[in-house]
């Protein structure tokens, strides 16, 4: 970066290990060139397999890229790190070190997490706990059918995985996103209490739980000033 | 290059670097305000990087080739008067920032210098703002967030037709339980018609009916089989391809539609403020919105209960069809999705064509083995969020608009090629490319009929919607604040309202006085 009077690393160490890989070749092409811009700006310098060298490199380093996509983790698990197998494990529970929880109130009822309400309802919700956390699952809950009172526990807080059967399920927690992440709109389009960027521990698909949803739905402008409005999540006696 | 070749002055530099800033800026806010992402379906950031990258290549080229046949600011003038994908976000957004985010992430591999594609990048920014300057005519703004975060977009005659048209409706009646079931369905069959995306969907608005009411304009485009390949089939049932669904809304307040087109209201808006709805249909053969089933309250109730039910078979089967996809299908569909948001300028010309806007250019593709899903969500979120990419860093005195750091989202370009550095002007002409999804099957469905793509194109470029043929293309809302009593005026707004169920014929005198 010495061409750069500002210029810092990138944050990651991935994008860092990345971008300076595709530079070095940059640089080699240039040089080839005797330093005409032209090939690389037009795109015409770059072959596909320098590129997968950088990847080979990358590898080759014992190192293994982070999943998102579960359908990634399918086509190439061996660039992946291993997922596991809590994708599919019945006993699965989120323990997420930020989840509040508090002892049982005189109801019974254990506070096991918190999570930010989308719209405010005049009562909180009440149902069965399902994790949904994978495409077989959800394949699995078209063929089945969904429970009367389930309340769905998804970590993709994106509007599509559960697109067949969301307006089946009474509440959904998400344990991403914001208020205004696709699955929220779509929630409070079908008019489905949600609670996002829920911080969760030791709930079990089967558990009884309450949700919070009478609490204050959170301002979008809490994200930027960093006020937490958080609505509670309860497992039920 | 030499000083007499150049094709731009410093003037236009100037207003090109104003432009770059004023899209990073905006990016900035929005990306930090209106969404964290992930999917466990789609590699959503993977594929938004493809897509940038697609853009950089290959935008400049195809909005040249649609000037050929129909300029920017002409295409918007038309696009006020259809509910399609040239709205916020695909043009107020996407178009600028798809691109300059491309550019970004070239610089920061080192593929360029900042001087590069700098005639690509003037004529890019230009076809930007002529665009949104016309689209925005009516409220004098380049952009919502200009406009103090606001869309009024559609001039006076339009809307008195969609507010007299509007059929009454409370919690509870069988309209506004399938005008809301409708709302829910189209707006999850859109977001997965477009790949975990927002493209498909948009607001605009608000305008204010009265002390208790505010209209809201909703959108839900490219439904049908269209110039999406992987909604052949599975979409064969829905009949139109774009929707218009304006709403009236009670003691509501839509206090922000930002340039993605999402919106805020205080209070929240639920349901049950839902006062009145009305349902249209248009395209760019369609001249105007058309309503559908907006005959009575009875008919429209039954329409958005039929079009609920295609829509919920529809989302299931294509559900079905992209969870069957591979990775490199995902991220294809999700990087066209993404790179066609301006592919409606070329449907508005009757230019469109498959190869143009339905590959991954090879120069993008190159890309390809760098985009694991890890490597695409930490580089986007430092490219679009953190700002932490090398070319994104500033001289430490910079206190960035909203961010408050040293960085800024997009580099402008430098001044100094207008005293002899050199520099390459442009990334050159699109390379032919390919995508590993089913070829797009010939069938487009439009206002007028299902068609091929040939006689789409033809009949696009045959078509001039009334108001955008003389007298009326420069009849703008100071023409008709002072020409309101004129004949003139009153044939414009019988145009407006040759379908409307209230107020056909009426001109300019809605009440019949």
């Amino acid at each position: 970066m010495t061409d750069d009077r500002y210029a810092e690393a990138p944050e990651s160490i991935l994008v860092e290990a990345t971008h300076n890989a595709i530079r070095d070749l940059a640089r080699r092409k240039l040089a080839e060139s005797g330093g005409d811009w032209t090939g690389l700006v037009q795109g015409t310098s770059l072959t596909r397999s320098e590129v997968e060298g950088v990847e080979r490199r990358l590898l080759g380093s014992g190192y293994r890229f982070a999943w998102s996509s579960t359908l990634s983790l399918r086509d190439r698990p061996e660039i992946y790190a291993s997922a596991g197998g809590a994708l599919d494990d019945a006993t699965f529970s989120f323990r997420h070190p930020a989840a509040i929880i508090a002892p049982a109130d005189e109801a019974g009822r254990e506070q096991k997490g918190v999570g930010d309400n989308v719209v405010q309802f005049a009562a909180n919700v009440m149902g069965t706990a399902l994790y949904v956390r994978t495409s077989d699952k959800v394949l699995q809950l078209m063929r089945e059918g969904v429970g009367k009172d389930t309340i769905a526990i998804i970590d993709d807080s994106g509007g599509t995985l559960t697109a067949p059967i969301l307006s089946q399920f009474v509440a959904v927690i998400c344990a991403g996103g914001t208020v205004r992440s696709h699955l929220g709109i779509l929630t409070r389009e079908y008019g489905i209490p949600c609670l996002m960027n829920a911080k969760l521990s030791d709930i079990r698909s089967g558990d009884r739980i309450e949700l919070e949803t009478s609490a204050l739905a959170r301002p979008v402008e809490t994200y930027q000033t960093g006020v937490e409005v958080p609505a509670r999540i309860w497992k039920l006696p | 290059m030499t000083q007499e070749d150049k094709k731009f002055s410093y003037v236009q530099l100037l207003e090109t670097n104003n432009l770059i800033q004023y899209v990073a800026d905006e990016s900035y806010w929005l990306c930090l305000t209106r969404t964290v992402q992930e999917s466990k379906l789609y590699p959503v950031s993977a594929y938004i990087l493809l897509s940038y990258l697609n853009a950089f290549y290959r935008y400049p080229e195809l909005l040249r080739k649609i000037e050929t046949r129909m300029k920017a600011e002409d295409i918007a003038d038309r696009s006020r008067a259809m509910g399609v994908k040239l709205q916020a976000s695909q043009m107020t957004w996407c178009l600028p920032a798809f691109y300059l985010l491309g550019r970004e992430l070239l610089l920061s591999y080192g593929l360029l210098r900042p001087q590069d594609a700098v005639e690509d990048i003037v004529y890019v920014m230009d076809f930007w703002k002529r665009f949104q300057l016309s689209w925005q005519r009516n409220n004098g703004h380049l952009s919502n967030a200009q406009a103090g975060h606001r869309a009024q977009i559609l001039p006076d005659r339009t809307l008195e037709v969609f507010c007299a048209d509007l059929f009454h409706c409370q919690p509870g009646d069988r309209l506004h339980q399938a005008a809301h079931a409708f709302m829910a369905s189209a707006s999850q069959y859109a977001f997965l018609a477009s790949c975990e995306s927002r493209i498909n969907l948009t607001n605009s608005g608000p305008y204010r009916i009265d002390a208790h009411h505010e209209l809201l304009v909703r959108d839900f485009m490219d439904m049908a089989e269209c110039s999406l390949p992987w909604l052949d089939g599975v979409a064969a049932k829905v009949p139109f391809n774009n929707f218009t669904v304006t709403m009236s809304v009670r003691d509501c307040h839509f206090h922000l539609i930002d340039d993605w087109g999402s919106f805020e209201a205080n209070p929240t808006f639920t349901a049950d403020k839902l006062a009145g709805v009305g349902l249209y249909v248009s395209d760019p053969l369609s001249d105007g919105y058309i309503p559908y089933g907006m005959g009575s309250v009875t008919e429209l109730a039954e329409t958005f209960e039929a079009l609920n039910e295609t829509l919920k078979e529809a989302t299931n089967e294509l559900w079905m069809r992209m969870a069957a996809w591979s990775r490199d299908q995902l991220l294809d569909a999700g990087a066209l999705t993404y790179f066609t948001t301006a592919k409606e300028l070329a449907h508005v010309a009757g230019v469109f064509d498959v190869s143009d806007w339905l590959e991954i250019d090879p120069r993008a593709d190159c890309f390809r083995p760098l985009l694991n899903d890890e490597y695409g969500n930490v580089a986007l979120a430092e490219l679009v969020g953190k700002l932490t990419l090398p070319s994104q860093q500033r001289s430490p005195f910079t206190m960035a608009k909203f961010a408050d750091r040293p960085v800024s989202m997009c580099t402008p370009i430098p001044y100094s090629i207008l005293s002899g550095d050199d520099y390459i002007p442009s990334t050159g002409p699109i390379q032919a490319g390919g995508s590993s999804l089913p070829p797009k099957a010939d069938r487009y469905r439009t206002t007028r009929g299902t068609l091929t793509l040939s006689e789409y194109n033809a009949l696009a470029r045959e078509h001039v919607p009334e108001t955008c043929t003389d007298p009326y293309r420069f009849l703008c809302e100071t023409w008709v604040k002072y020409n309101g009593h004129t004949p003139l005026a009153d044939r414009l707004y019988q145009l407006e309202q040759r379908h409307s169920r209230t107020l056909r014929g009426r001109g300019t005198n809605p009440r019949g006085q």
